[in-house]
Parts: C-alpha cells; sequence; structure tokens
C-alpha cells in the first residue's frame, strides 16, 4: 500500500524568464499591472501566421546574452531557452565551480521539442529533388532533446538532463522529475523549466483546433530556475526565491477535469503538509481555453472550497504557451513576490491539459 | 514510510511489439535464435533513398491488442506503446482493476515522439499550406500522447511522463519507474518506449553517413553504420515484496542506475563520460564492475560508437570485460524504445539464462582490442546474474540501467 507522506521542500535560487512581457521578472511583474503588450514581431519569427491574437517575445536578442558564436544554427526554441538558463545562472550571484557542474543537470519541459525544427527537416525530404538532399546539421535539432543537450553543452552541466514532453502540464511534471532526481542524490542541483516557441505550424494548429477562447493569443516563453535543496542552497550562501512544495501530476483528468483536479490538489497540500485555508493565492493555467478554464476553477474549489483571495492568470499577459505554460506560471508567481505585491505567502499552480494530464505544485514564499 | 525509503522493484511484466514479433517471448525467441527483423521498407515511399532497409513491423494490428483505445485517435508511436504496455500488464498476471485502483502511472521515452503524424501534417503543409492540416491529426501530433495513450489504455490515473532523451530514452523511464515504486511514490509503473520509421529520420542518418545499406553489424571490422527501426516497448515494475506475495514471476529485480550529459557535442559520444555514467550506475546499485557478467550494449554499429563505448568500458573494467552484445543487429535502432527492448532482453536472460547475441559479426573488429566477446551469431546459454543496459544519445545524454536476477 502506498503511503501518502510529506515531502521536503526545495527551493528556487536562481530565475530566468523570457516571455512576451520580455526578458527577466520585472517587465512580467509589469504586465501584471497592466502595462499591456507591445504588438508581436512576427517578421523576426518570419512564416505566415492565421488571423488570430499573438503573443511574441519583444526583440529577442540571444546574442545578448550567449554571445554571438554558435548561435545562428540554434532555433527559436533553444535560443529562449538558453536566454532563459543563462539568467538564472547569472542570478545566482557567483559562478558555479566546476565539480558543482558536474553535478547539475537539466530538466526541461517541452511540447514536441522545435515542432518548426522537425517540420521544416522533414519538408525538406519532399520538396527537395532526391529526399535525402536534406542539411545533415539541422537533424539534430529535430530532435527533442536538443534544448535540453544544449543547455547542457552551453554551460558545461554534465548531470542528469531531461526532456520532459508532458503536453500542457510539462513545466510542473519538469518540476516532479526535478525533485525525484535530486532528493534520490542522482544530482545536486538542476536548471528545471519548460520552453514552447511561437512559430506558424503551432500557431495554426491552435487556431484550426478552435481551442482558444476569441480574446486569447498564442503566445511563447520559457522560464528556467535553479532549484536545490534548501541545505545546498544554504552551504552555498544562495538566497531561496521560494519554496516547492510537493508537485503532483498524473492523468486524473481523464474522466472528469474538476473531481481530478480536486483530487490532485488535495494530494498536493496534504503531501506539503499545507492546510487548504493557509492557500492565498492560486495562478490557474487554462485562462484562454474553451471549456477547460472553467473546469480548472471548478476543481480548485472544489479542494478549497472557494477560490483563494488571489487569482493569477499568466497566459492572459503572455499567451497560451502550451508546454511552457506551468513554468511561466511560476515565474509569474516570483514576480508578484519580487514586485511587493499582497498575494499572500502560499500558491498554488494548477495546470490542466485537453488529454486528462493535470497538476498542481505547491509554492510558498521563503519566510524572510 | 519516509521520504527515500526504499523497497525492493521487481519487473514482472514484459510486452514487445517488434519487427521481430509481438509479445515478449516471440520476440526473445528471435534474438535468440539470432534473427534479423530488417526488410525493405514500407512505410514511406523510399525510392529515392539510396538505402532502404528499416526495421518496420509489418504485421501491427493494435485493435487486436488494445481494449480501451479508439485507434483512429492515435498516432503509430501512441499505438506502439499503449500496445505494449497492454501485453506487459497480460504477462504480468494481475488484476487490472487493482492496478487502476491504485497509484499506478507511465513513463515511456521516445526520440522523435509521433514522427509519422508530423511527416502527415508536413505534407498537407507542403501540399495545400498550413491552413490545409487537419484539425484532427494536429491532435495527435504532441509527443506526450505517447505516455497519455498507456495511463488511458490501462485506465491509470497517475503520472504519464513522455521522456525525451532521445536514443536513451527509455533508461530514463526505467530508472525513473524504479525510483516512483522504490520510494513509494507509486504502486506500480509501466517504463518503455516507442518511436516510428519516418522519412526525415532516414534522411538524416543518411545524411551524417551513419546508415548501413542493408545489414547492421555492430562491434564488426566492417561495419557501417545503423538501421533506422521502430517499435514499442514496455516493463512492468512492482515491489518485490508484493510480487513474492501474489506468487508473480518475477524475470529480473532492478537494481539501480546511472543518469548524466556528456555535455560537449550534440552527436559526438565521450567514453570518459560514458565511462562515468557506468560508474554512477553502479555506485546506485550498489555493485562492482566484477559484479556484472553481461553488457546489453547501446551497440549501434556506427565505426565511432562502438569503438566509443568499448573503450567507456575498458576504463571501468580493465580488460576483464563481460560479453558485450547488440541486439540492434537484429532489430535496427529503434531510437527512443531501444533501451528499453535492452531492458527487456536482459530481464529474459537474467529470468530464462542465456546472453543474447550480436548478429552478422563476421569478424570482431580488432581496433576493438583483445577480450571483446560480442556473443557473435546465436544466444549463448549462461546463467548471467547481474547484468547492466547501456542507452546514450544525441547531445551526450548517457542512461545505463542494471538488474539483477531474482533472488
Amino acid at each position: 500500500m502506498t503511503t501518502v507522506t510529506t515531502v521536503a521542500p526545495l527551493v528556487i535560487t536562481g530565475c530566468g524568464v523570457v516571455s512576451p512581457a520580455g526578458v527577466g521578472l520585472e517587465p512580467l511583474a509589469a504586465a501584471v499591472s497592466g502595462t499591456g503588450r507591445e504588438e508581436a514581431d512576427l517578421a523576426a519569427i518570419g512564416g505566415e501566421f492565421p488571423p488570430m491574437p499573438l503573443a511574441a517575445t519583444p526583440d529577442l536578442r540571444p546574442e545578448e546574452y550567449l554571445g554571438r558564436k554558435g548561435i545562428r544554427s540554434l532555433d527559436r526554441t533553444t535560443q529562449l531557452a538558453l536566454v532563459a538558463s543563462n539568467r538564472a545562472l547569472a542570478g545566482l550571484g557567483a559562478p558555479l565551480a566546476d565539480r558543482d557542474r558536474a553535478r547539475t543537470g537539466v530538466v526541461i519541459g517541452t511540447s514536441t521539442g522545435s515542432i518548426r525544427s522537425s517540420s521544416e527537416f522533414s519538408r525538406e525530404t519532399l520538396v527537395r529533388e532526391k529526399p535525402y538532399l536534406v542539411r545533415a546539421s539541422f537533424f539534430p535539432n529535430s530532435v527533442m532533446n536538443f534544448c535540453a543537450s544544449q543547455i547542457a553543452i552551453w554551460n558545461a552541466l554534465r548531470g542528469v538532463n531531461a526532456t520532459i514532453a508532458d503536453g500542457r502540464v510539462s513545466g510542473l511534471a519538469a518540476v516532479r522529475y526535478a525533485r525525484n532526481a535530486i532528493v534520490q542524490g542522482h544530482v545536486d542541483r538542476a536548471l528545471v523549466g519548460a520552453v514552447e516557441e511561437l512559430c506558424p505550424q503551432s500557431a495554426w494548429a491552435w487556431y484550426l483546433s478552435g481551442a482558444l477562447t476569441p480574446a486569447a493569443a498564442v503566445g511563447e516563453g520559457a522560464a528556467v530556475f535553479v532549484v536545490e535543496t534548501s541545505e545546498g542552497a544554504a552551504a552555498a550562501g544562495r538566497a531561496p526565491l521560494a519554496e516547492l512544495l510537493a508537485c503532483e501530476v498524473g492523468t486524473l483528468g481523464m474522466s472528469d477535469v474538476r473531481r481530478g483536479l480536486t483530487v490532485c490538489v488535495e494530494r498536493a497540500l496534504r503531501r506539503s503538509g499545507v492546510p487548504a485555508e493557509a492557500v492565498t493565492a492560486v495562478s490557474l493555467s487554462a485562462t484562454g481555453l474553451r471549456g477547460l478554464g472553467p473546469a480548472e476553477e471548478d476543481g480548485v474549489r472544489g479542494a478549497l472550497g472557494d477560490l483563494p483571495p488571489h487569482r493569477m492568470r499568466t497566459a492572459a499577459l503572455v499567451g497560451e504557451s502550451f508546454s511552457a505554460s506551468g513554468a511561466l506560471q511560476i515565474a509569474g508567481l516570483l514576480a508578484e513576490w519580487r514586485a511587493g505585491a499582497a498575494i499572500g505567502p502560499v500558491a498554488l499552480v494548477t495546470s490542466v491539459g485537453d488529454d486528462g494530464n493535470i497538476g498542481c505544485l505547491v509554492v510558498r514564499r521563503p519566510a524572510l | 514510510m519516509p521520504e527515500g525509503a526504499s523497497r525492493r522493484v521487481a519487473v514482472t511484466g514484459l510486452g514487445a511489439v517488434s519487427s521481430l514479433g509481438t509479445g515478449a517471448h516471440t520476440f526473445a525467441q528471435a534474438i535468440r535464435e539470432g534473427r534479423s527483423g530488417v526488410s525493405p521498407i514500407r512505410s514511406f515511399d523510399a525510392s529515392g533513398f539510396p538505402y532502404t532497409f528499416a526495421g518496420e513491423v509489418h504485421d501491427f494490428e493494435p485493435e487486436r491488442l488494445l481494449r480501451r483505445l479508439r485507434i483512429d485517435e492515435w498516432g503509430r508511436s501512441s499505438l506502439f506503446a499503449a500496445s505494449a504496455a497492454r501485453l506487459a500488464l497480460m504477462d504480468a498476471d494481475i488484476d487490472p482493476g487493482q492496478v487502476s485502483a491504485a497509484r499506478a502511472g507511465s513513463a515511456m521515452g521516445t526520440t522523435l515522439g509521433e514522427s509519422a503524424v508530423i511527416e502527415a501534417l508536413t505534407s498537407q503543409w507542403v501540399h495545400g499550406g498550413l491552413k490545409d492540416l487537419d484539425p484532427a491529426l494536429v491532435r495527435q501530433a504532441p509527443a506526450g500522447r505517447i505516455a497519455t495513450a498507456v495511463n488511458a489504455e490501462l485506465g491509470l490515473t497517475g503520472e504519464a511522463h513522455t521522456i525525451a532523451t532521445a536514443c536513451s530514452a527509455s533508461n530514463y523511464t526505467l530508472g525513473y519507474a524504479y525510483d516512483m515504486v522504490r520510494t513509494g511514490e507509486a504502486e506500480f509503473m509501466i517504463s518503455g518506449g516507442a518511436d516510428s520509421v519516418n522519412r526525415w529520420e532516414h534522411a538524416g542518418f543518411y545524411r551524417l553517413g551513419a546508415l548501413a545499406e542493408s545489414v547492421c553489424r555492430p562491434f564488426d571490422t566492417h561495419r557501417s553504420g545503423i538501421l533506422t527501426a521502430e517499435g514499442g516497448v514496455a516493463l512492468f515494475l512492482e515491489p518485490f515484496e508484493g510480487a513474492v506475495a501474489r506468487g508473480a514471476r518475477i524475470y529480473a529485480e532492478v537494481l539501480g542506475y546511472g543518469v548524466n550529459c556528456d555535455a560537449r557535442h550534440p552527436v559526438a559520444p565521450d567514453p570518459t563520460s560514458i565511462a562515468e555514467c557506468i560508474r554512477a550506475a553502479h555506485r546506485n546499485a550498489g555493485v562492482r564492475p566484477e559484479d556484472i557478467d553481461y553488457i546489453c550494449a547501446h551497440g549501434t554499429g556506427t565505426p565511432t560508437n562502438d569503438a566509443t563505448e568499448v573503450k567507456a568500458v575498458r576504463e571501468v573494467f580493465g580488460d576483464a570485460l563481460p560479453p558485450i552484445s547488440s541486439i540492434k543487429s537484429m532489430i535496427g535502432h529503434t531510437m527512443g524504445a531501444a533501451s528499453g527492448f535492452g531492458a527487456l532482453i536482459c530481464c529474459m536472460a537474467l529470468h530464462d539464462g542465456f546472453l543474447p547475441p550480436t548478429a552478422n559479426v563476421t569478424e570482431t573488429d580488432p581496433a576493438l582490442g583483445s577480450g571483446v566477446d560480442c556473443v557473435p551469431g546465436t544466444g549463448r546459454a549462461a546463467s548471467p546474474r547481474i547484468v547492466q543496459n547501456h542507452g546514450f544519445a544525441f547531445g551526450g545524454n548517457n542512461a545505463i540501467t542494471i538488474l539483477g536476477r531474482a533472488a
């Protein structure tokens, strides 16, 4: 019989975020307070987009963070994630020592890698004179672990290197996967996050699916966090930005999203040792998704009695970013806390997908 | 049970959908006989390619295997995964209701996800434009569908992770599933992987110069590369004690695993990093090099891989190399499923008492150094107690699992 136990908190000590609000937590916090989003610069992305709201990272200049060498062959997914990883590590103050990099992993959530890279590579086999006249150097980009392995290569991180493709719940699933890798001693810390690029392929997919509400934009972004044990952070003199308590994910929503999410939230709270009444905020995921949005809210109500006083809807600010949504929600929460917003100390980050996958992560602001 | 509490983990069910047949026992018998599952490509028009062989599953009939999934709603890789999982659950001979009522989930590995679906969508893009994409097909495209299909087919409500660490992905899933059962996070887990043969991968490997014309001969002097391949594989994991209590057939005990990343090059493997991964796996499993009776190699059959792999093994084992063989010589490179098929054959080898062979070897490459026993030809009767299963990938994603005979 499986026993439900309380998990030890892990801590976030570094955070990098790239979103349609801009690079960093400050622009994300500004977006919350309603300064508005820039018009998406689609020319910089290229390709033909469907007639619908779109949200792109403004003025993405990876060379500012990564230098010029070797970035041209990187797809947008990898560029977004590399910039977020760079910012997360830069936020640590002192760089990681080489022996620490050997014990640092990478866990990245993605839908299907860069769907633009894989479908453009596949396209070459149809439009070239011979099907094999593809550009071999772009082949690795078409494989889903390209992004996570590039993060490792650029930063010399030699621990576990996992790519988690769990659809909309990928961001939370990455947190759960990383928790195990750290707690079981496979690594001491990990860069944990998720990424999604805006591209014509996925925008048309959303457009044709009819799954989004008319006002919802297709977005993109990447958020990456340095996650470690509180003991590890203390020993290195790194101040926690937030505590990650239990993270529960599963296909509990296959038969009923509402009921499934209620069970998931209750379990996450129990495993966090946090009573329902202590929850002060919730970050909801399915803001722009027909049907799923209301079901998600009902599911949280089922566990808490009502929605907590503060509700955040990151996707309303940065667009629907599918596999990156959970990670961007966590970043949204950090942005609020950093800006001193009065949202209280305990938040739920919930995530639901139309495939029955759901998740709930409990996040706590560190005691001052 | 406190966090990190440890219980032993047994593999009690195996499922395979492969170019060498359906079901773990059919598959294992073919492997022991050194048979080949390689044939001319049928799943796409390969006429424009110089090389036209792959390890395809021609007799895949998901409607005969699946009980819950509607076949037309899922892509080929998801159907491979769900079918293998159904076979593994049946093989475990456990009440499916008991499994779905428990905390049970899946972790499934893949390299290119629903590649056949993405290629069909790409074809629509080329012929009509992105506005002509079929929404029903679009729904089948996300890679996460693979593990989701397993949970949907078996009625599981636990986590469903599709781990996309390319060609070491199944070993990643086995390690994770092991940790989940070991620590009490889950009562039952399905681990495994799935991938589909597709045009873009065939073109990519051809252009990298890594594709063999029609025969994959790992460790051979004249080895020339991989053959692309497909299939689905699944292992059913449960607590060892519970398996004994219910009188289950225990194929093997999962002893531990190691994972790391070269962090150097997108496609060139690094022997020192692989050696570190082997040592990490040994530490995690509590075994020493001299305990290892057999290595199921990554063994792709490219000149570079096999030389690098043997070099790495030498760094850890010195000149006392255990027998090391590659089943890719028979089924080709099944990508995200490859180390899952490796784990499956390791379980069968431990349970039935044999070493899987490397087919197609006429001369073991002397450049690999002395003492390389790649079990050429057909399987060999033996009684391995502890075995080691390799999985390496693009991006330097190494994962190694250690399995032991049930005792």
